[in-house]
Parts: C-alpha cells; sequence; structure tokens
C-alpha cells in the first residue's frame, strides 16, 4: 500500500502523542499561570480551533515564541509555530499604539537618529517613562537602548562601501535595526573580521526590519511585506550576485530563515540555506580549511556566553562558542541555556515585566554566581535584558572575534 | 566539525556511551531531536524481569544464560554485564545520580498504582523492599495536593492497606500551588516540582503537613520534590523526622528529568558536545564505512567522526518508523528485523506481549550495524533500537540500553 | 425475584438502548405511558454508536429509495430543531470525480428535488472554496443540507426526556426470558449484570428495539425476525480534515462519505454479509482500512497523510423481507412488525431497519401503534418539543462560553444543560482529558446524572479518551474518579485495564506511524510504568 507513507499536518500539530515534554520547558508556565502552557496551546488547543475559530483563545499572547517547547519535542512538533500562527489566524483584537511603536523599530529608529541626543535622554527620564508607563503601558523599568546619532548605513556609505570592491570575495550584510540605529559599531566590527579574512562586505539593496517585532505584535499585513521585500534584495545578492546574506543576530537571521515561511508563508526555499549568521559562515571557512584565525596574544578575558532561544532552536551556538573558545587568552564559560525572559518587545510591556523579570531571574543569578568579564550572546534584545537586570556589560560575539584579532597575522597565514 | 565520535540519539543509552567514552578523553557528540523517555522513567532501571517465555526472574544474573541469541545480553555475556553493572552504578554516581540495587537480586519499588514491581535499580529517592510484601511501616500519611490528578492517593492506600499498612490520606493546600491551578491543564508533576525549589515552600509543606503525620511512621509524597537536583528532597527530609516515601507519579516524571539533565550536564562538564533540538537526516556512506552524517541544523556543515552510534530508540523516538506495510530505520536505512504481515504486529490484548515491541534493527553480536547484508565497520547501534529483545515484556529495557552502550563505549575505547 | 406489585408493572417495556429504544422510550413517556427501558449493556452500545454519525439531507438515498429520501429530509429538518447540541449545520457535497459519470448527477438533483431536498449544483472551483480539503480534481458539486449528528449524545438526551417523563432506564440490564400467558406476552426476565441477579418486570406491551440482537431478542419471543447482518468499517481521522461533509456523486459504494464530527473526521463505510455469530466479536481487518484509505484519499487527497485515530465497525440491522428466506432481499427502509398480526403473538411489536435518523419516526409509529392499541388518542409531540440540552440558552451560559474554554467545550456536548455541570472553582475546571477538553466537574456530572457504569461508558457521555492520545494522559485520572465516585479502587483499577484494551481494540488495525508511537508510549506508562496487566498475561 502506497497510502500513509508518511503523517504530515500543519506544524506537525498530529506528530505530537501527548508525551507533556514541553510542558516541562516552557519559562512562561511557572511565572504566568493565565498561559495555557504549550501543548494545550499548541496541538491540542489547534484541534479546537480546527472545529471552531472560537476557542481560539487571547492567553496566547503570554507565549514568548521562545521555542524552546520546540527544541525539547521528541515529535518534531513546532508548537510555537502553532500558537503564533493561532495568534496570526484567529486573533480579531488590533493592535494597540503601544504595540505600533514598539514593533516599528526602524520607523521609530529613522525618527530617533537625527534626534539622538534628545532622545537618548527624554527616553531616560523619569517624567517620560512614567508617562511610557501610565499612557503607553511600557514598563517604567525598562531602559530604552540609546539610539545613534549616526545610521550604520550611512556611516558604511561614507566611510566603508567603496573600499569593499578590493576584496577577492564577496558577501552581503543583514545589519538589522539595532545595528543600524544603536549600535552601529558591532557592523564595524563584522565589516572588520570579514575584510580580515578576504570578504568585501556589502550591503542589502535597501534591507527593512526583518519583521520579528511586527510578528510578535500581530502586524501581520506589514511584517509580510517588509518580509516579501527582504527575501526580494536577498535573492538578489544571493541568486543575481551569487553573494551569502550573513547577519550578526540570532534573531533576525532566525526570522529570515524560519518565520518567513512558517508564520508568515513567503517562499524563501531559494535562499533558505543561503541566509545566515557571520559566527556560522566563518566557522565552515574554518572548518573546510578555507581559513584560519589568528588572535592578539595580550587578549585576557573572561567571559560567559548566553544561548538566545532564537539560537538555541536554530542550534547554532555552537559556531559562535567555537570561534569565542578559539581564543587563546578567553576564558569561556558556557551558560545554561535558558530563556532570559523578554523576547523582543515582550519585556518591555508593562503587563509582561514581572514575568520577564521572572523568567530571567535564573539566569541574572548564575551570570553573577559566574561573575564574567563581560557576557557575550548573539542577541540584541537579551543583551538589553541582561544589561537592564544585571551589573555585567554584553557584547555580540563579532565584537569580540573583532577586539581579539590579528589582522595581519591573519592575513599573512591566509596569504591574502 | 569533526568529532571521535558521533551518537545519534540523547537517551540513556546514548548518554551513558558518550560519558564512558568522554570520561575517557574521546571527543563525542551527542545529536538528540528532542527530549528524551527518561522523561517518563519510574526512577528504576530494569535489567530482567521475566524470560521470554514468561518465567519470572528474581536473580537477573542467574538467568542470564537462559538467553539466546539475538538478544543483546546473549551477545554481551553475564560476565561482561556483571564488571559493566558495578561500573555504571560508579559512574551514575559521578555524574550525581545515585542508585541502588544488585544484579544477582532483583528488589521492588512502588508503581504509581500502588502496587509493586521488580527492577534492578532504583533512585535513592525511593523506598525499596526486597520483597513484594515486605515492607518497612506499619502506618503512613499518603499526602497530595488538591487538584493533582497525576497521583491517586485512593490507588496507593488500597494496595498497602492489602499489606496492613494503615493509610491516612491527606490534601495540603498551598497557595504558590493552588496558583498553578488557575490554569486547566497546568497541574502537572513537573510544575508542582518547579515550585519546590525554594526552600521556603518545602518549609510551608512541612508545616501544612505536621498535623497529619505526628502518629505516623512514614509519610508518602508524590515524586515532585527535586527537578533539577536531588537537593530539595534532601531537604525536605531533613526538615521531617520521618521516613518520607516518594512515589512516581504519570508523566512526566519529575525523577526522570533530573536524571536526563544530571547525565547531560555531566556529560558536558567532561567537555561532550550535546546538540538538542537537531535531528540526523542523512548520512555518507561509502561501501563499508560511514564518511559524515547531516544535520536539520547544520545543513551542508558535516558531521564526521572515527565512528558512529545509532542510538536513536524504538518507535517512540522514531530510531524506526512503521509504515502499513514496513519497518525502516531513517537515518542509515540498516536492516530491520519485522514481519511482513502487519496483522502479525499485535496481540489484540494490550497488556499481552507485543510482537512489533521487539522490532528493531539488526547487528553483529558487536552491534555492528548492518545494511543491505553489509556490516558497516564504524557504526555501531545500542539501546532501544535493537532487534531481539522485548524491553516491556521481559522487563529489560533499562538494562539493555545501559549494558549495550557500555559495551560498545568499551570496544572503541579497546580500539585505540 | 420481584413479584408482582412491587414496583415492577409498566405500560410499556422497550429492550434496547439504541437511538431508537430511546427514542420510543421519550414518545411513549410524552405520551403518558409508564415506560421502562431495559438496555443489556450501555446506551449506543450497538449501531447507534457505530456510524458515520452523518444528518443525512436523504440525497444519497434519493435516486434509488424516494421514500427513505423523503424520511430523512423531513426527520434532518426536525431534528436540527429538537437536538440542535447534538447537530452541527455543516452541509454535504456530492462531488463527481473525472472517473465518475457526470451524467448521473443530472438525475441525482431531480431525484433530490423530487424528494423534497434541496439540491443545487455549483461550480467545482466553487466547491473547493467552500471545502479546501476536497479533491481538487473535481468535475462536479452538488450541494445538499447534510450534516453532522453526535448518536451518543442524542441518544442519552432522548434518555434524559424520557426520563424527566416518568421513564425508568436501567442499563445491564440484559432481557434473558419472555413471561408468555398463552398468546401473549406479559413480561420479561432480565439479568442484572451488576448485581447477577434476574429481576422480573410486567407490562402491557413489550417493544422488541434491540437493533441487530431483534434476531435473537425475537427468537426468545418465539417468532422469528430474519435480520442480515452488514459490517460496515470505518476509520476516525486525529483532526477535523473537512467542515462540509463530502459524498460521491454515484451509485452508493464503499467508504464514499466523509464526515466531520465534533474534533475529528469520520470515513466510511465498507460493506460486507457477516455471519450473525460474529455480531459479537467485529474486528477491522486490514483489507477493509486499505480500502478505506483507497477511496477515501478520493475525496479529500490529504486523508492519504493523515493520521488514523481508530478503526471500527458497526452491524447494520437490515430486516429480509418475510417472504424471502434467503435474506437477499433486504429492506432498508423501518420495518415496525406487530406480532399478533403478524405471529399471532399479542403484546410484542419489533421495531428495526431504518437509520439513525429516522429513530424519532420510528419511535413515532411505534408508539402510535401501541397507543392505537391501548385506546388512547395521545398526539405525538416529538417532532415539535425540544431535547434535553436543545432548550434555551441562558444568558449565562452564553456569557460564561465567551470566557472559558473549558465551558466551551462541555456546552458542545451537553448543551443548555451545561449549567448544571459544576464548573465554578479551579477545581472542578482542571481538564482531566486535555485532547477533548473534559474537565473534573463534567466528569463528576456525568457520574452522578448520566448512568456511568464504567470509563466506556464515561467516554460515550463526554468523550473522555476519544482524543488524539485515545487515554494515554487521562484514562488514568478519569480512573481516579471514577473509583471516587463508586468507592471502590479495584474496580476501578480492572477497569482502567478494560478500558485501555477497549481503546487497543481501535487502534491496533491502524498501528503504524504516529499511531503506533502512541501505543508504544501508552503501553510504557501502563504497562511498565504502573505494571498494570489484563490477569490473562500473569
Amino acid at each position: 500500500m502506497n497510502l500513509q507513507q508518511y503523517n504530515i499536518s500543519e506544524n506537525n500539530f498530529e506528530q505530537c502523542i501527548k508525551c507533556t515534554v514541553c510542558t516541562v520547558y516552557c519559562p512562561v508556565i511557572p511565572i504566568n499561570s493565565n498561559f495555557p502552557g504549550p501543548k494545550h496551546a499548541g496541538p491540542d488547543g489547534e484541534r479546537f480551533r480546527l472545529k471552531d475559530p472560537d476557542f481560539y483563545d487571547k492567553s496566547l499572547k503570554y507565549c514568548l515564541n521562545c521555542k524552546r517547547c520546540e527544541v525539547a519535542c521528541p515529535s518534531g512538533v513546532k508548537i510555537g509555530d502553532i500558537i503564533q500562527s493561532a495568534r496570526i489566524k484567529y486573533n480579531t483584537a488590533s493592535p494597540k499604539l503601544r504595540d505600533i511603536l514598539l514593533a516599528n523599530t526602524d520607523f521609530v529608529g529613522t525618527l530617533s537618529t537625527p534626534f539622538a541626543p534628545v532622545v537618548n535622554m527624554a527616553l531616560g527620564l523619569k517624567p517620560v517613562k512614567l508617562v511610557m508607563d501610565s499612557v503607553l503601558k511600557i514598563d517604567h523599568h525598562r531602559t530604552f537602548p540609546r539610539y545613534s546619532s549616526q545610521t550604520f548605513e550611512s556611516w558604511y556609505r561614507k566611510n566603508a562601501e567603496e573600499e569593499q570592491k578590493k576584496f577577492p570575495r564577496h558577501i552581503s550584510y543583514f545589519h538589522g535595526c539595532y545595528v543600524n540605529y544603536n549600535y552601529p559599531q558591532l557592523g564595524k566590527d563584522l565589516i572588520k573580521i570579514m575584510n580580515a579574512a578576504g570578504y568585501g562586505v556589502h550591503l542589502l539593496n535597501k534591507e527593512k526590519c526583518c519583521g520579528v517585532p511586527l510578528i510578535s505584535n500581530g502586524l501581520i499585513k506589514q511584517a509580510t511585506s517588509q518580509g516579501q521585500h527582504n527575501i526580494d534584495v536577498i535573492r538578489e545578492a544571493v541568486v543575481d550576485k551569487n553573494m551569502t546574506v550573513v547577519g550578526t543576530s540570532s534573531s533576525c537571521m532566525f526570522t529570515l530563515r524560519e518565520e518567513y515561511p512558517h508564520l508568515l508563508h513567503i517562499d524563501n526555499s531559494d535562499v533558505h540555506d543561503r541566509v545566515e549568521l557571520a559566527t556560522r559562515f566563518l566557522f565552515r571557512l574554518i572548518d573546510n580549511g578555507d581559513l584560519k584565525l589568528v588572535f592578539r596574544k595580550d587578549y585576557k578575558k573572561r567571559i560567559a556566553y548566553h544561548t538566545p532561544c532564537h539560537m538555541e532552536r536554530l542550534g547554532w551556538a555552537i559556531y559562535s562558542t567555537s570561534l569565542l573558545r578559539m581564543i587563546p587568552g578567553l576564558e569561556f564559560i558556557m551558560l545554561d541555556s535558558q530563556c532570559c525572559g523578554i523576547a523582543g518587545t515582550y519585556g518591555f510591556k508593562k503587563e509582561n515585566y514581572a514575568t520577564s523579570q521572572g523568567i530571567g531571574a535564573s539566569l541574572f543569578k548564575q551570570i553573577a554566581d559566574v561573575n564574567p568579564d563581560f557576557v557575550a550572546t548573539d542577541c540584541e534584545t537579551c543583551k538589553w535584558q541582561i544589561e537592564m537586570s544585571t551589573p555585567y556589560k554584553v557584547m555580540n560575539p563579532i565584537s569580540i572575534l573583532a577586539e581579539a584579532l590579528d589582522v595581519e597575522a591573519i592575513q599573512k597565514i591566509n596569504r591574502l | 566539525m569533526k568529532f571521535d565520535t558521533i551518537i545519534i540519539g540523547g537517551g540513556l543509552a546514548g548518554l551513558v556511551a558518550g560519558i564512558r567514552l568522554q570520561e575517557k578523553g574521546r571527543q563525542c557528540a551527542i545529536v538528540s531531536t528532542g527530549q528524551s523517555a527518561l522523561h517518563f522513567s519510574s526512577g528504576s532501571f530494569d535489567l530482567l524481569g521475566k524470560l521470554p517465555d514468561g518465567t519470572e526472574v528474581d536473580n537477573p544474573m542467574g538467568m542470564m544464560n537462559r538467553l539466546d541469541a539475538p538478544h543483546p545480553y546473549s551477545y554481551i555475556g553475564s560476565e561482561a554485564i556483571a564488571v559493566y553493572a558495578d561500573e555504571f552504578s560508579e559512574m551514575m554516581k559521578r555524574a550525581g545520580v545515585n542508585l541502588v540495587g544488585n544484579v544477582s537480586q532483583n528488589h521492588y519499588h512502588f508503581t504509581p498504582m500502588g502496587s509493586v514491581k521488580k527492577t534492578w535499580l532504583t533512585l535513592k529517592d525511593f523506598t525499596i523492599l526486597d520483597r513484594p510484601d515486605n515492607f518497612p511501616w506499619k502506618s503512613v500519611a499518603i499526602i497530595n495536593f488538591p487538584g493533582f490528578l497525576d497521583f491517586y492517593t485512593k490507588f496507593i492506600a488500597d494496595e498497602l492497606e492489602k499489606h496492613d499498612v494503615k493509610c491516612k490520606l491527606s490534601l495540603v493546600k498551598l497557595p504558590f500551588i493552588e496558583k498553578i491551578r488557575t490554569n486547566p491543564t497546568e497541574m502537572r508533576s513537573a510544575n508542582i516540582a518547579k515550585t519546590f525549589e525554594k526552600e521556603e515552600n518545602i518549609d510551608a509543606f512541612v508545616e501544612a503537613v505536621s498535623p497529619y503525620i505526628k502518629d505516623v511512621e512514614a509519610i508518602v509524597v508524590p515524586a515532585v520534590f527535586g527537578i533539577y537536583s536531588d537537593k530539595p528532597l534532601l531537604y525536605l527530609k531533613s526538615k521531617l523526622n520521618k521516613d518520607v516515601c516518594t512515589i512516581a507519579t504519570m508523566p512526566p516524571s519529575v525523577p526522570g528529568i533530573r536524571m536526563q539533565q544530571q547525565l547531560i550536564h555531566y556529560f558536558i562538564r567532561q567537555g561532550g558536545t550535546f546538540m538538542l533540538g537537531d535531528t540526523v537526516e542523512r548520512a555518507d556512506i561509502e561501501k563499508d564505512e560511514v564518511k559524515a552524517v547531516y544535520t536539520a541544523n547544520h545543513s551542508d556543515i558535516k558531521m564526521t567522526a572515527d565512528n558512529y552510534i545509532l542510538a536513536s530508540g524504538s518507535f517512540f523516538s522514531r530510531g524506526i518508523i512503521a509504515r502499513p506495510d514496513s519497518v525502516y530505520e531513517p537515518v542509515f536505512d540498516l536492516d530491520v528485523f519485522y514481519d511482513t504481515d502487519r496483522s502479525h504486529w499485535y496481540d489484540t490484548d494490550v497488556f499481552a506481549p507485543q510482537k512489533y515491541m521487539s522490532f528493531g534493527v539488526i547487528t553483529t553480536p558487536d552491534f555492528h550495524a548492518i545494511r543491505k547484508h553489509v556490516t558497516i565497520t564504524n557504526l555501531y547501534a545500542i539501546g532501544s533500537i535493537l532487534s531481539g529483545h522485548n524491553a516491556l515484556h521481559e522487563g529489560c529495557g533499562g538494562g539493555v540500553s545501559i549494558m549495550s552502550a557500555m559495551h560498545v563505549a568499551d570496544n572503541l575505547l579497546k580500539n585505540k | 425475584m420481584k413479584k408482582v406489585g412491587e414496583g415492577n408493572e409498566y405500560d410499556v417495556i422497550i429492550i434496547g438502548g439504541g437511538a431508537t429504544g430511546a427514542g420510543t422510550a421519550r414518545d411513549c413517556a410524552m405520551r403518558g405511558l409508564r415506560v421502562l427501558l431495559l438496555e443489556r449493556f450501555d446506551y449506543t452500545n450497538g449501531a447507534t454508536g457505530r456510524n458515520h454519525g452523518l444528518l443525512h439531507s436523504g440525497a444519497r438515498y434519493a435516486v434509488n429509495d424516494s421514500e427513505s429520501a423523503t424520511e430523512c429530509i423531513k426527520e434532518n429538518m426536525i431534528l436540527r430543531k429538537i437536538a440542535s447540541h447534538c447537530v452541527e449545520e455543516n452541509d454535504g457535497l456530492f462531488i463527481s470525480l473525472p472517473e465518475d459519470d457526470i451524467a448521473y448527477q443530472a438525475k441525482f438533483i431531480d431525484s433530490c428535488r423530487k424528494a423534497g431536498i434541496s439540491a443545487e449544483a455549483i461550480d467545482p472551483k466553487e466547491a473547493i472554496r467552500i471545502e479546501p480539503s476536497v479533491n481538487p480534481s473535481l468535475i462536479g458539486a452538488v450541494k445538499v443540507p447534510d450534516g453532522s449528528i453526535d448518536p451518543f449524545r442524542l441518544t442519552l438526551a432522548n434518555v434524559l426526556d424520557a426520563r424527566q417523563h416518568g421513564a425508568v432506564t436501567k442499563v445491564y440490564h440484559e432481557v434473558v426470558k419472555f413471561i408468555r400467558e398463552q398468546d401473549r406476552i406479559v413480561g420479561v426476565c432480565a439479568l442484572n449484570h451488576k448485581t447477577k441477579e434476574v429481576e422480573t418486570y410486567y407490562a402491557q406491551f413489550v417493544v422488541n428495539a434491540g437493533g441487530i440482537w431483534g434476531h435473537h431478542i425475537a427468537e426468545m419471543a418465539g417468532v422469528t425476525v430474519n435480520m442480515y447482518p452488514a459490517k460496515g468499517a470505518l476509520l476516525i481521522f486525529g483532526h477535523r480534515v473537512n467542515n462540509v461533509v463530502l459524498n460521491r456523486c454515484r451509485k452508493a459504494a464503499d467508504a464514499d462519505i466523509l464526515v466531520p464530527g465534533d474534533t475529528i473526521t469520520v470515513i466510511g463505510t465498507t460493506s460486507s454479509h457477516i455471519p450473525y455469530d460474529e455480531i459479537d466479536n467485529m474486528r477491522v481487518t486490514p483489507e477493509e482500512v486499505d480500502l478505506l484509505l483507497r477511496e477515501g484519499e478520493k475525496l479529500a487527497p490529504s486523508l492519504a497523510t493523515t493520521r488514523i485515530l481508530r478503526a471500527y465497525a458497526g452491524v447494520r440491522p437490515l430486516v429480509a423481507a418475510d417472504d424471502d428466506p434467503t435474506g437477499r432481499n433486504i429492506s432498508r427502509g423501518i420495518v415496525l412488525l406487530d406480532h399478533a398480526e403478524r405471529d399471532g403473538l399479542n403484546s410484542f411489536l419489533t421495531i428495526t431497519g431504518g437509520k439513525l435518523i429516522t429513530y424519532r419516526l420510528m419511535a413515532e409509529w411505534t408508539t402510535n401503534l401501541i397507543c392505537k392499541k391501548m385506546g388512547l388518542n395521545e398526539p405525538c409531540r416529538t417532532a415539535e418539543v425540544p431535547l434535553p440540552g436543545s432548550r434555551q440558552e441562558s444568558e449565562e451560559v452564553k456569557e460564561r462560553i465567551a470566557s472559558n474554554n473549558v465551558y466551551r467545550a462541555a456546552e458542545g456536548r451537553h448543551g443548555d444543560l451545561t449549567k448544571e455541570i459544576p464548573l465554578d472553582n479551579e477545581y472542578d475546571n482542571s481538564l482531566v482529558c486535555e485532547c477533548e477538553g473534559v474537565s473534573v466537574g463534567e466528569v463528576n456530572y456525568a457520574l452522578k446524572e448520566l448512568e456511568i457504569s464504567d470509563l466506556v461508558s464515561l467516554r460515550r457521555r463526554t468523550r473522555v479518551g476519544m482524543g488524539t492520545c485515545q487515554g494515554e494522559l487521562c484514562a488514568c485520572r478519569a480512573a481516579g474518579l471514577l473509583s471516587q465516585a463508586h468507592n471502590c479502587t479495584e474496580k476501578a483499577k480492572a477497569d482502567l485495564v478494560n478500558f485501555l484494551n477497549e481503546r487497543w481494540k481501535g487502534m491496533y488495525p491502524i498501528a503504524w506511524g504516529e499511531s503506533l508511537r502512541e501505543s508504544q508510549f501508552s503501553a510504557w506508562v501502563y504497562g511498565s510504568v504502573c505494571n498494570l496487566s489484563s490477569g490473562k498475561t500473569k
């Protein structure tokens, strides 16, 4: 019989055999008992929703979309995707102004950049925070990331674009909103490493925000149109110019690769494998023997690595940590993989603040126990959360590598 | 990515092999699709409870010679099994898992139904009996939380009372557990256990039960103390001046989860690489040798090793997969033992020995895997993926996983 | 043995707790008769509980049997009103595939209209729009007022209403002997399976509504009713694949109806004659499973890869025509036998044949005959008075549904009776069965009010254990609550074993892929962790 060789269902929801493993690893349940838990919100709830859409439950919004349930699931059920898809499909409430503001990182960023000092100061002021707290329901404990006075893009056009052409090989860089508006230095660090490895770094033909905050705030139309645009310009780079697209944010990369097809139904199959984190790109070069890295002898640091949820889902922490472990003077500590609680814009919302901090508490304690020089992680929102909740500074592995790199030695050994 | 040994499957067999090799300095990677069946463990490991013909076994070692090929034990041999048994207990101790038991004398532990069941090794958490009727107390208080449905005290009490143990049933209401119950589904063992990570909550529990336990010899509680370590249980025991008898709940199993976490952490501390949430999808095989394996998360970045161990479990973990007319092994397409007539797979009595349970991959006596009748020289199969035994009927699941893992690991260690 | 005068005298004794028996009990009771309903096991144990759950529009019979078709559409419209909580008004499509003769469609539509069934040919594209799972290669589609009906709820609602009208109902009471005085049946002896005692009841009339077992019951009474056992096998899929009933627009054949019902979808059925002595021991064969899948895939291609939950089979209580000893000449219509007229045996009636959807009409005919014989002139009101559960929904119920999915799931099963279910606190709200959303409150309500004797009957009343895991998580929890209600753990544990075996019976014919994974997991949990056994193997 040729029938029934496989079982297929939307997001594998019917592959669930009700083993309850996902419920053990959901970071929300122990903190917020209003959340039905991944099993019931996900595959169980899906059967009800197929029967009658009125079974859609508003409390699904408490899901962090951390996907730790999916990592734990022995049955390959895309539990997080089921929950997020249900929110997209069934939620009828329109997003609040606050959610729209939090979601539009690039729009708000564009407005803020020219006035960065003012905005930074204002966002830091107590009265402003209280207004945001009471009117917008953005928790007053939150510190907004500072805006840079020059975007990464404009810096790149002025200072870096021209010289990228001289390299023998080329990649494209999806820098994301954080690098562009808040922390251009990370983009500069990436260029330093890639150039040292013999790659010229190019920007996409006007990237837009990957859409992760739009998705989590229910602005699906906008997310889909931005996503389609991004895949179009990525396609130009990958297909027309044969350039891999790398990024420095695990959440952006996860969204471009996985959330686009699964949640927004954007077909990225032809470019999917050519979009990845820069650390993965570098790891592959080294693993294939195409690149050797050399580090400064005087770089001595004690670093604890935190695995962001989306990094855990991608299974890519090994690339970043392997590169960090190559730095001879670096004392490396792997923190237990757990959610920091911020989940992008989730933790900024007043109603989620307590949940958010509750989830992160044991991570903060772990960091304090380890007492590193600084924490390394691949996600900017994890960085905010840890910096807001602990006295420790957080750096992207790319920045650490850039700092520790011996550029001349690399060029010599790789005969560039 | 290069390792000495790549182990596919992060359950009991995979972890035992991985730890054994890693302790001796071999670089291992374990790839695990999700969390393993240890999450439903009763807290005990069986070695041999019955012969295939149904004969009851009290002394597993004494009966080993009654098992013929292709039973995995017949391949390993009783002498080696006796040695591995000791070494396994020692190894588990190093990982922080304390077990009691004797290969030459099965003991008894309590089931969630209150009955006693024969087994080989039991976590120190639990109460064990030398004989099925030799109960250590004359009176107990059985404690549960209102609305916790996965632990039914009346079932337990009735069994105990058959053996003249006086039982007092009590429910204790604690605010932090009541909070879980606001959610209709999440009153689960693991969620309760997480609340007892705080010592103050155990203090509250002790205070709440104290009126009920004055005139009893022991207190019987669901196994919800100690999900990350055995500290909560030890703390509870130190606070109560009574014997504490924990009894396994319906899934998920808190002691099982803890055991799995402890083994993973120990493996990582020994330098092992544990890739959770990733699946080996295919392999490069040349003639009689595996050259590389490829996973979902690492796609084109291949994983290579000198040796490969397949510990991917039975149907549950998709080590083998049943189609309506065949059973196959999905990674390497190994030779699988099964009956081509589906009507022979099952007995109509669900509790009778089911033939499908004995399906699995066929190996050489040293557990080399076989593919299209060719022995693969650097690929081994261990654990419940093996054919030749019926783990449930014979009560040998834990033992086969442990012994085959120890055996293959030792052979690999000898070969260098 | 009870004697006359001890409250064991009735006007009517009805044998059989299927839809027909329950419906007859209701009708008789509503007309003021003193009624006793005796069921050998549990309600809906026979063909009532083993069919598609299809609320026929009658379209399926329109071409060949216009009488049945007319009955169906009339009853269909009545059930929508009186049993709204058992019915899903989801419409049906009769599709033509390239291999089907499209000329049949015109004949079909014409026949439907003649029978009073609205039948509208629609564009295949429109058919795909209203039912995306339909085979996209269809060349024609006709929309008819099919629907889904839950036979368990329907039967129980009839039982509840009969009781509200004074009827006495007894499950696990098997009629073992008729009490006959000359040419008249005056009573029955029934074995109470729980107490193992034989009880005696007297009545003016005894109605044989035993479905396929009616053959044997008639034999006991000394008359012959030739039943023709036709086995039909069906498959349950794990979730709703379709929301519109799908049929093939052709001469009725095997496996050509796909019915969505509650959280699942059912494909069926096969049809094969079986010997009468096999009716209590039916198993679905691999060949039947293959046939159902092969044909089902033609209606909705996704069935080829959709997880199957169970396979089951029922026996249609078809009656051979009286003048045909070979049994080949089958009546598919309603058969009401007045044994006084037919066999000279007074006070004994047999009601059989028909369909689930015509149960009410069958009850009406039977009750009419009894009333006529008794000289009573009470009109039948069962077509107008809604069943319990389908009466006015209070604002309070509506409000609670909106805020609480546990309540919403319960309301789907119990309609307005949900107000009787204690769901006021978190404890009552806790789910026993997570797949089907059955709470502690609902289980306790069923245990108290709905004649639950074991986990199987609990399942029929509430859907406990009917979901994806087939009892893996919930069976033990439900057994705990059952033992609490019955104050007996031994029985509850034995029942847990029976229940798991009953679930397995439907699982092993389709146990491969995910279902085999589920089975192995359940076997570990109950066989290993809990160390349960059936006793046979130990």
